[in-house]
Parts: C-alpha cells; structure tokens; sequence
C-alpha cells in the first residue's frame, strides 16, 4: 500500500494506491498541528499503519511559519561593515506611487543581526582572515544571550569560497549545541549577497519548525507500527527521505503545489503528452506551471511574501484568481475579478454564512455552471438567490442581465490566467499553442475550455479526480536533489574541459550524497550551465545533453546560448559578443520503479440529466453526466458538465470529451470557426 | 476572428470585458519590456540599478502604459516624443525606423537618459510606438560619469538630437549612429549593449501590440487604448474633484549651486478648481551658472509624481489621461525651465525640490496625504578609473530616510521618490571594479527626524580606494537645508560626504568632484526623514522598538521625546 497525505490551508487530501486500487479522501485540515489532520486521515481511509510501504507527505507547515512569521527565533551574521543587507534589501520600491513604502520586512529583526571580521574577494581570496578569537569572545555569547534557535550566516563572496562560513559554523556548533546553523554556501552558490543572504535566512528561520515537524510526524508513525519508507516534498517537484528534509527545510516553500505539477505531469504523460501547461484553480488563487518534455520548469527566482528565496523550484506563477475572488468595479468603472478574496469565511454570497459581496463561484452558480446540489457531493447548501442578490449592482451598473454579468465576470477572472499563464509561457520563449492545457484543483475543469480558446490551445487533458492531484503527484514523484556551483568561466578552447571536469566533480558529490540517504539503483542527472555575454548580469539556463559531453566545443556551448538568448529575448543568436558561463547547476534524480497510477475511481458511473447553463453570452441546453459513466469509447459534446466527487467539468459549446486507456479526458475542441 | 472584426466595425459600445482584457494586457507588456530591458543590459547603472523605463504608446505617440520603473524619466515620454514627430514627420515613418534623442533642450532630460521610440506597423498599418529610456554610463563629456564643473550643456556630452534613423541602415551591425555615438562615449562596449537592450525591448513590445491588434482587431484595440485614458483622466478628475477648491503654496530650496553658498528657492502655486489641478512654478529662482538646472520636461515629471502619488489612489494607471486634468507651467530661464545651453546633468534635485514644493502646498489642504521631507535628493556618485588605455566607471545612486505620513514612519534606506533605483550588490562591484571596494552599507542610527511617527533612516555606503588617481564626481544635495518635519515632527539628518586620508579628514561638497589616493575611505552619509505631528504623541511601544532595534539611541530618545519608552 501506497500512500500520499498532502495538507493544503482548507483540505487534507489523501491518495491510497494498492495493486492498481485507487483511494481517494478529503478531510479539513487541522492548520495548528497539521499532522492531526493528516492522520486524521488516516484514520478516516482505514488503512492498518503497518500495512504502509510508503507514504509521502507535503503541507504547508514551512510556507506557514514565513507567512504568520512563526518560526523559531533566528539570528543572522555576516561580514562586518554590512549588518544592515536584510534591512536595505536592493534599495529599490516595488510600488512607486506609494508615499507610505516600506520593504518587505525580514523574518530576522535588526538586534538580531551580527558581524564578523574577515574578507574573502570575488576571486576566492582572502583579503583579510576570520577573527574567530572575537567571534568566540564577542559573538558567541551574543548569541547565546539572545536564545536563538536558529542562526543564519551569509559572508560576502562566500559562494566562491566557503571557508570562513563552515569555519564559523564550526566554531558556533562547537560552543551552542542543539542550535541549527545553516551557511550560505550550503544552501545557494550564487552571487549578490542580499538574494543570498535572504536565501539561507528564511531557510534557518523555518529549519528547526520543519525539523520538528518531520521528527515529530515520523515519531509517530513509529509508533503506530509505520517500517516503510517515509519521504517529503520538495519545491523543486521532487522528493527527498524525511531525515533530509530536515537538514534543508527552506527546499519545502513551495511542495504543495510542485507536487500537484509533478503529479499532472506524470499521470498526463500516460496518455503520451509531455509538454503541458498545468492550471490548477483553487479557492482564493490560481496556480500555473509550464512542463517540457515531460519536466516541470524550474526557475531560480522565487519570492516569498515579498523576500527572494534562490533556489531551483518548480516555475509556477500565482494570480489572485479562485472560486472566492470578488467581482467589483473600480472608482473609473472597470470591471474587476480578485485578487481580493471573501476567504472561506464569509466565503462567497451562495454559502449563505453572511456573505455580501459577489464572487467566481456565486457567478458560477448564477450561471448553473456550478450546481447547488453538487457542493462536497452535496454535503453543503447553496443559496443561489444570495448569488443573484450579489451581483445585482453589477448588472445594473453595466445595463445587464444578471446572467450577463455573471458571464462576465468569469471572462475577466479567465483573462487573469491567461495573463498569468502568458507570463511562464510567452515571456519565456514558450508558445502555448505548442502545448495541452491540464486543469486541476477544485475549479480547474470549471475555467480550462476558456482558457484553452484564449491561448490557442486545442487540447485539454483532465485527469481522473483533478481535486487532489497534489496528494498522487507525492507517490509519483521522483527522488531528486539540485546542486548549483557558481563558476566563471569564458567560452573559448579551455570550456569545454572546465564543463566536464565540473560536471564530473558535481556528478561525484551528488551520487555520493544520494547513496548516503538511501537513494539505489540507477540515478539520472540533468547538467545546465548558466551563460550570458560576457558584461551581462542576468544568465539564461542552457542544458547540456550529457551525451553531448564528450564531443563538446566552444562552438557548441555558443551556439546552444545563442538559440537560448534569443528565444527569450529576441535577439543574441547572431551576436558575436564574448559569452561566459557563471554557473552550473546539478539535478540529480533516483527514477521511481513502478511509480503508480491514477484511475477513475470505480462506482462512480450515473444516469445523464438534461440541465440548462449559461455559457458565452447565452443560455444553452446541456447534459450533466457524472465522470464515470463516459466509459471509453463513448464521447459527449459540449456544452456539458462532467462531475466527480472532487471537481466540476465544464465542456462548451464546440469542445468534446472522451476518455482515453489511461482514464484521462480528452478534450478537443472542434474547427468549425476556421 | 473575422466575425470579431465585423462586429467592431460597426462602432458598437466598448465590450467591458474586451477592455479589461486588453488593458491588461498592455500593461502587461510595457512591464515585459522593462524587465528584459534590464535583464539584458551590460553596465551596472541598468542591469543592478535598474535606472530604465519602458512605455507602450498608441499611434498618436500617448503614453497607454508603462512600466513601473522610474517615474522621473516616465513623466515626459509623450512630450519628448512629440519632439522628435515634430522634426521628422509620424507619417514619413516606415517599418524599421526608429526615433532617438537625448536633448534637454528639445524636450527631452539630461544627456545620459536617451529616449527611443519605434514605430510598430501592421499589415503597413501605423498601430502604435514603443519606446524605451535608459541612463547610459557614460555619454562623453568633460569628465567619466558626470561633469560637475560643465559651464554648458555641450560640455556634459553627445548630443543627440530628436532625429529619425533606420536600424537596419543606421544602428545594426556597425551602422553609422553605432559607430559615431562608440567613438563619443568612454566605455562603449557596455553602452552600446546598453543601446541594443533598448532596442531589443522595443521589439518585444512592438511584437506584443501587434499580437493585440491581430486578435481583438484594430478598431477594438484602438477604441480599448483610448478608453484606457479617458478611464485614468476620469479617476484622476474624481480625486481632484474631492479637494477642497483653493490657491496653495509651497516652498523648498536646493542647497546651493556648486559655486556659492546661497540656496536655490523652489517655489509652487496649486490651484485647486474644481476637477482640474494646475502647478505654476514663478517665484522660482533664475537659472544658473552649473548644473542644478531642471529642464522643463523633467519639471513636468516632478510634478506629475507628487499629484499622482499623493492625490490618486495607487491603481489608476499612468498614462497621457491621467495628465489631461493638470496643467503644469514654469517661466522660461527659472531653475525648472531654463535657456539654451545652460548644463542640466544634475537635474534632479530642483526636480525634487519642485516635487517637496507642491507636497507642501497640498499639506495645507490635504494633510492625511501628504509626506515630511525626506531624503528626496538622488545623490550620485561616480567613482572611475583610467588604466591601460581603459575607462572603468562605476556609477551609483543613493536614497535615503523618507518621511514620515499620517499613519506610518518613514521608510528607512530606500530610493528616492522620482526615482526607484536599486542598489549594486557589494559582490558585483567586488567581480567587476579593482580601484575601490565597499567596506561598509549600512542604515544610520538617530538620523531621523521625530514625531508622532518619525522619519526613516539615512543610509551609508563607505570605499576604500585601492589605486592612485582615482576620479570622484558627486552631486547631492540636502546636505546644508535638513528634510523638514511636518506639524509639529522635527528636521531629518542632513546628508555629508568625506575622505579619510592618513587620518585627516576632507569634507567634500555636494557638488564637487576630487582625485582619490590608494588608501582612502570614502563614506557617503544620506539624509534622514522629517518627523509628522508632535513627538509627545508617539507611543511608547515605538519609541521602545526603536532603540531595542537600534534605530535610535537610548540618548535621542530622551533628547527627543524625554523618555524611552
């Protein structure tokens, strides 16, 4: 037995897969002690504990911890002369009309901010020596008086040489044992020291909270009789032991949904499909992801509540766009959809819990594209006159009907998306129209059709129970672990023995690493170099083939740039411009045998029904069918709806369903309108 | 799609929707140029510092969107376009052209912030502009950087006057502008990847437009660009509208010119009249001899950000409509309008002061939007070295404390208000310089000015020089005139500059420029917010939290509010 838990802000969902037997479980979640929850779950499923080979886990205990700054006290330290770096940040304003502007405060306040003595240069050298007799006489008991549970170092320029940090973390383990202390170089080897600085920051801040957790969750199923093997999730859509995750907690800022992308991609790619966009539409926002040749894209450049977090994660880009975004209309007239969200409480008008203000979901339910007897499987009520109550001034403002409006207003939220799937797509050089569209999460199904037609998409795969593919894409994810060196070096004669000879000693570092957690059979590696023209500050990823290796040129590696330059910024293919690579990145990933596979869940077949919905400026004759009953072989024509016990389907006017050998929904959208 | 077409055609009412959709979409794109703008730029001043702007235009040359960078250069890009349709026709263009200038007296800034335009066509249709500024390193001149002592706007480097040239003929792969403006310009191999990053960016913009206008159809787009601006001229009317009607002034000053001691009064007059605004700078002193002199478009800009900032609520975007209410006039030959060829390179600071003078007029009116003075100088500092035949120029620009609001302390150690540039990471200039390093940046404990909410903190940056003959140039400013507090809140800090040399300590002026030895250290201080209401009526938690954190002194604590707690 198999077993996924991923814990989410509202629902703890659950996916149990036996010899091709699939579970699936939806709790509330239990925010104060998510492993309540998840074992909850547990319970729930009734599942005997010991039967479990394996159980993978995400939640957001990490996310959580930054966002309510609940982590542990933390402490950071650096070279002297630049205590403040956390403060001044880039010095810059993300709002520049803003008269009332402050940065995005630290997680770790200026009195807990530290310096030592001692410079290394950006060439690797040292300028001047670590005092570590001061830090001993001076810093130690600083820090120990300020009863930290965790202590960040960033020195300046020590992703090029790390010595002074593993000296001083050395020196502070030594003397406060039973602290975490996490160095920059262990965690992102990479240059501009506030992005780093910020990096391992956040990353002590959450690591003795994740550590904690994972102890705690492990502890536990120990002694419910748990010997299977335990893993977490990781931002970058990988997984990792649980033991691990507690060495490097800041790699769980993002697991919930890397694991959804991971899980779309995986059962997607069943039904031969590798270049994806994933949509997954939930309660107060939107997440969208881009997969190529069957990987998640990974980007460097994430933010946290405002704070750069430089480490590889999945490239999801998040709109303030859900099921609870509110409908309004701005001080000159425009109509808005979010980003401000009714929450679950109130929650939307329909709930009938006192809610006022109309949004997505009462637009839903005016236009019967979501039913009020279909809510949790009609475990909750639905008030659809509160819906049209709430968005009768809307109406009235723009002179229409109320099903008009509702109409609408889902266009605008489905322009949201496309503007948020445009930003991984387009702007990176990806044409949507390249690419099948693959909706999950409780509202995915409901907005994918309109999203397709907006982006040119023609193929929409749905797999089976979209509502928690998260919680499968744990068990069907790989094992994996990213390593990045920052190394500069020109593209000339000598680069083609400076890639191999890096790519040999990262190759040997992680293998090593991976057999040391556990990590056996074979193990599959991905090679990018980070290059730009020599004067750039900002590099482009270009992979390196590991087949291409061997017989590697100068001219190659400027030619793979170039084509990577150009295609995200127009131009670069034909310059003649030095080129350098900075850095280069490692991934390092054990396949899963046998990884398991999602299937429609059985019993779940019902009679149509006639229903009438409004969809593209009209009420329209539809038929509601449950997922079940379109068994391969028969297909249904749009428009329709298609429920499950975790999402809705909306199939329009013009797009047609089917089910394919892998039990995912295939749709297509018909060429009438060439 | 064709459908689609017909329907627009017909010159029905605006779909909402469509709208939306499409505005979004512009302004998505100016952002998109921004960010490639900088991500694919060479020398510091843009890639780290980020001092570049990106606007989309309509083919009218108004600005429909932009990209939030820099206000200052975003004010006037419509005006410093209409310039160069001026000398070179809009209707002459073709596919491929493009338009550039960098001249303060044919509406355009200071020199180094060269402004280019490119026609987008569809189908051989004129569709719209995209246009892109940047602040190049080096431009000529008489000194790297900047030219503190320039008597003329000639001596502060290439001018490049509104003119209209071919990419393909004129720029690209070694053309004839590339390689007079190279030969003009100190360090032309990352200006001239600065140059094509502009270019770049404007394609990129050209392309998206187009991508608009094939999907939603040109009279569509056309009808959503000028809705975009009758809808921020209609929200900026309603925010003028719930102003009181009234005649305001307000007054500021520069420190000095550089020359003498005597300060430079700013001078504004707001008139408030129902749902229009107009800003008339007379009373403002006359021009002068160095280069504290604003052009006019860089004026307008000031103006504009302090009413847009203070008056409008953030989200109205900013484009020609917004501008349509306000009206914004300076005399010939004043500080904000000056004559031919009076040098311009350090405009900024009468532009702040312009910017604090309507501030000031407003706090009479509106003072729940207004702000104390702040650091409101850009205080720019080049560092540059000559050595083997190769010029290394390192340019940076400072913020400092702001002040303080109604509701909020000032923010501490950030950009000024007209500009927005980010900092240059320690490690980059450790990679990419030899003749200095940074030794210390950091915030200023107790430059602040107090109050019910207290000002932000003043920041520094200190250098060691590490070769003889190093060139410093500097322009600053609130470096003699402290930021002023608000109803009742106290001065901020000044700002100061100086250089230790075998322990003596040099005072450097905010103009000036000098010649650094190996082993000096060189520190910038910038100044402190001004306080907002009376120090007795800041809580104690605050006052606590301050010097808990060490952002004030247990000492100023009790010098300014007489106790620490």
């Amino acid at each position: 037995m198999r077993v996924g838990i991923e814990v989410g802000g509202t629902f703890t969902d659950l996916v149990a897969i036996a010899d091709g037997r699939v579970t699936v479980l939806k709790v509330p979640s239990t925010p104060k002690s998510p492993d309540i929850g998840a074992f909850n779950a547990l319970a729930e499923s009734g599942i005997p504990i010991p039967s479990i080979t394996e159980l993978a886990h995400g939640s957001t205990v990490a996310t959580n911890a930054v966002l309510e700054r609940k982590g542990f006290p933390t402490a950071f330290v650096t070279t002297a002369g630049f205590r403040d770096i956390l403060a001044l940040q880039r010095h810059g304003r993300s709002r520049i009309y803003d008269l009332a502007y402050h940065q995005p405060p630290a997680v770790v306040d200026r009195r807990s901010s530290f310096e030592v003595s001692g410079r290394i240069l950006a060439d690797g050298s040292v300028l001047t020596a670590l005092d570590l007799a001061a830090a001993e006489r001076d810093l130690v008991p600083a820090l120990a008086a300020g009863g930290y549970r965790a202590i960040a170092i960033c020195l300046l320029n020590a992703y090029v040489n790390p010595a002074h940090e593993q000296a001083l973390k050395a020196l502070i383990r030594a003397h406060l044992p039973g602290v975490h202390v996490t160095v920059s170089s262990d965690v992102t080897r990479e240059f501009r020291e506030f992005e780093r600085a910020s990096t391992v920051t956040l990353s002590a801040y959450v690591q003795p909270v994740m550590d904690g957790y994972i102890a705690r969750f492990a502890e536990r199923l120990k002694e419910h009789g748990f010997a299977g093997r335990f893993s977490v999730m990781q931002s970058n859509g990988g997984r990792v032991p649980g033991e691990a995750m507690r060495e490097n907690a800041v790699t769980a800022l993002l697991s919930g949904p890397a694991a959804g992308v991971t899980g779309a991609a995986r059962q997607v790619a069943r039904s031969g499909y590798g270049n994806l966009i994933t949509l997954d539409i939930g309660g107060t926002s939107t997440d969208v992801c881009v997969v190529a040749d069957g990987r998640p894209q990974l980007t460097n450049e994430f933010m946290i509540d405002g704070l750069p977090v430089r480490i590889p994660v999945v490239d999801i880009n998040t709109v303030g766009a859900g099921g609870g975004s509110i409908i309004w209309v701005d001080e000159g007239g425009m109509l808005r959809v979010g980003p401000h969200s009714a929450g679950a409480d109130p929650g939307p008008a329909c709930y009938g819990r006192g809610g006022t203000v109309p949004t997505i979901t009462d637009a839903h339910v005016v236009r019967r594209t979501m039913r009020a007897d279909a809510f949790l499987g009609g475990r909750m009520r639905i008030d659809a006159d509160a819906a049209r109550t709430a968005l009768a001034p809307i109406a009235e403002r723009f002179g229409m009907s109320i099903e008009e409006a509702a109409d609408a207003a889902v266009r605008v939220a489905t322009a949201n998306i496309v503007r948020a799937i445009q930003l991984i797509s387009t702007e990176r050089g990806h044409d949507p129209r390249d690419y099948v569209l693959v909706p999950y999460g409780g509202a995915g199904p409901l907005h994918a059709a309109d999203v397709a037609r907006d982006l040119g998409i023609r193929t929409i795969v749905v797999p089976p129970s979209a509502g928690i593919i998260s919680a499968y894409g744990l068990l069907a994810s790989d094992f994996s672990q990213f390593d990045s060196r920052t190394l500069r070096a020109a593209v000339d004669d000598t680069a083609p023995a400076v890639v191999r000879e890096t790519f040999d000693a990262m190759r040997e570092r992680a293998v090593a690493r991976a057999r040391s957690l556990g990590l056996d059979g074979e193990l599959a590696l991905e090679f990018t170099a980070d290059m730009r023209f020599v004067g750039q500050a900002f590099e482009v990823p270009v992979p390196l083939p590991l087949d291409s290796l061997a017989t590697l040129t100068a001219a190659d590696l400027r030619a793979r740039f170039g084509a990577a330059h150009q295609k995200v910024y127009h131009f670069g293919a034909a310059s003649d411009r030095p080129v350098e690579i900075v850095s280069f990145r490692l991934g390092l990933i054990a396949p899963q045998e046998d990884a398991p596979r999602l299937s429609e869940p059985s019993g779940t077949a019902g009679e149509d029904r006639a229903i009438e919905l409004y969809t593209d400026r009209a009420w329209r004759q539809g038929t509601l069918l449950s997922r079940g009953s379109l068994v391969p072989g028969r297909s249904v024509t749009g428009p329709a709806l298609l429920d499950d016990s975790t999402s809705t389907l909306l199939l329009p006017d013009a797009w047609r369903a089917e089910r394919d050998a892998a039990d995912n929904l295939i749709l297509t959208r018909e060429t009438r309108d060439a | 799609m064709l459908e689609r077409l017909g329907t627009s055609a017909t010159g029905e009412a605006l779909d909402p929707v469509d709208h939306a959709v499409i505005s979004q979409a512009l302004i998505a794109a100016a952002r998109e140029m921004g960010v490639k703008l900088v991500r694919s730029a060479y020398s510091t001043i843009i890639r780290e510092a980020q001092d570049a702007s990106a606007c989309l235009f309509d083919a009218e040359g108004n600005v429909v969107a932009q990209a939030e960078l820099i206000p200052m250069q975003l004010g006037p890009m419509s005006e410093i376009f209409r310039s160069c349709a001026a000398a070179f026709p809009v209707e002459r263009l073709v596919d491929g052209d493009f338009y550039i200038t960098n001249d303060p007296y044919s509406g355009g800034q200071h020199l180094q912030d060269v402004f280019i335009y490119s026609p987008i066509f569809l189908d051989g249709v004129l569709i719209g502009f995209s246009g892109t500024v940047a602040h190049h390193l080096d431009l000529g001149g008489g000194n790297p950087g900047l030219t503190p002592d320039a008597a003329d706007v000639h001596a502060e480097g290439l001018i490049i006057p509104p003119t209209r040239y071919s990419f393909a003929r004129d720029w690209d792969d070694g053309g004839g502008l590339q390689r007079l403006v190279a030969a003009n310009i100190r360090v032309p191999h990352q200006t001239i990847g600065d140059f094509n990053a502009q270019f770049a960016a404007n394609a990129i913009g050209a392309d998206r437009l187009r991508e608009l206008f094939r999907r939603y159809g040109t009279a569509t787009v056309r009808r959503s660009m000028a809705e975009l601006l009758d809808y921020s001229e209609r929200r900026a009317r309603a925010a003028i509208t719930a102003i009181p009607d009234g005649v305001y002034t307000g007054e500021d000053a520069v420190d000095d010119d550089g020359l003498s001691d005597t300060p430079l009064a700013v001078r504004a007059t707001v008139t408030v009249a129902g749902d229009t605004i107009s800003v008339d700078y007379t009373g403002t002193c006359a021009q002068v001899r160095r280069n504290l002199n604003c052009p006019f478009a860089s004026t307008i800009s000031a103006a504009l950000s302090a009413i847009k900032s203070a008056l409008t609520s953030a989200d109205i975007p900013f484009n020609e409509g917004l501008k349509r209410p306000i009206r914004i006039t300076a005399p010939k030959g004043s500080l904000l309008n000056p004559h031919y060829p009076a040098p311009v390179r350090a405009r900024m600071e009468a532009g702040y002061r312009a910017y604090n003078a309507v501030l000031k007029a407003l706090a009479q009116v509106v003072p729940e939007k207004v702000i104390a003075g702040g650091n409101d100088t850009t205080h720019v500092t080049s560092v540059s070295h000559l050595e083997d035949n190769r010029y290394k120029v390192y340019l940076e620009i400072y913020g400092g404390g702001w002040g303080a609001t109604v509701g909020r302390d000032g923010g501490d150690g950030i950009d000024s208000a007209l500009s927005n540039c980010t900092n240059t990471p320690v490690e980059a200039t450790d990679m990419d310089f030899d003749h200095f390093r940074i030794v210390g940046y950091g915030l200023i404990p107790d430059s602040c000015g107090h109050g019910r909410q207290r000002g932000g903190l003043g920041l520094y940056r200190r250098f060691e020089i590490l070769k003889d003959g190093v060139n410093f140039a500097i322009y600053a400013d609130r470096f003699r005139l402290a930021p002023y507090g608000l109803f009742g809140g106290t001065e901020g800090e000044r700002a100061r500059c100086e250089v230790v040399r075998d322990g003596r300590v040099i005072t450097v002026r905010s103009k000036d420029t000098l010649e650094l030895m190996k082993g000096d250290i060189l520190t910038l201080y910038t100044a402190g917010g001004g306080g907002y209401g009376p120090a007795a009526e800041r809580s104690g938690e605050a006052i606590a939290a301050d010097i808990a954190q060490g952002y004030v002194t247990e000492a100023a604590a009790r010098a300014a509010y007489g106790r620490t707690g």
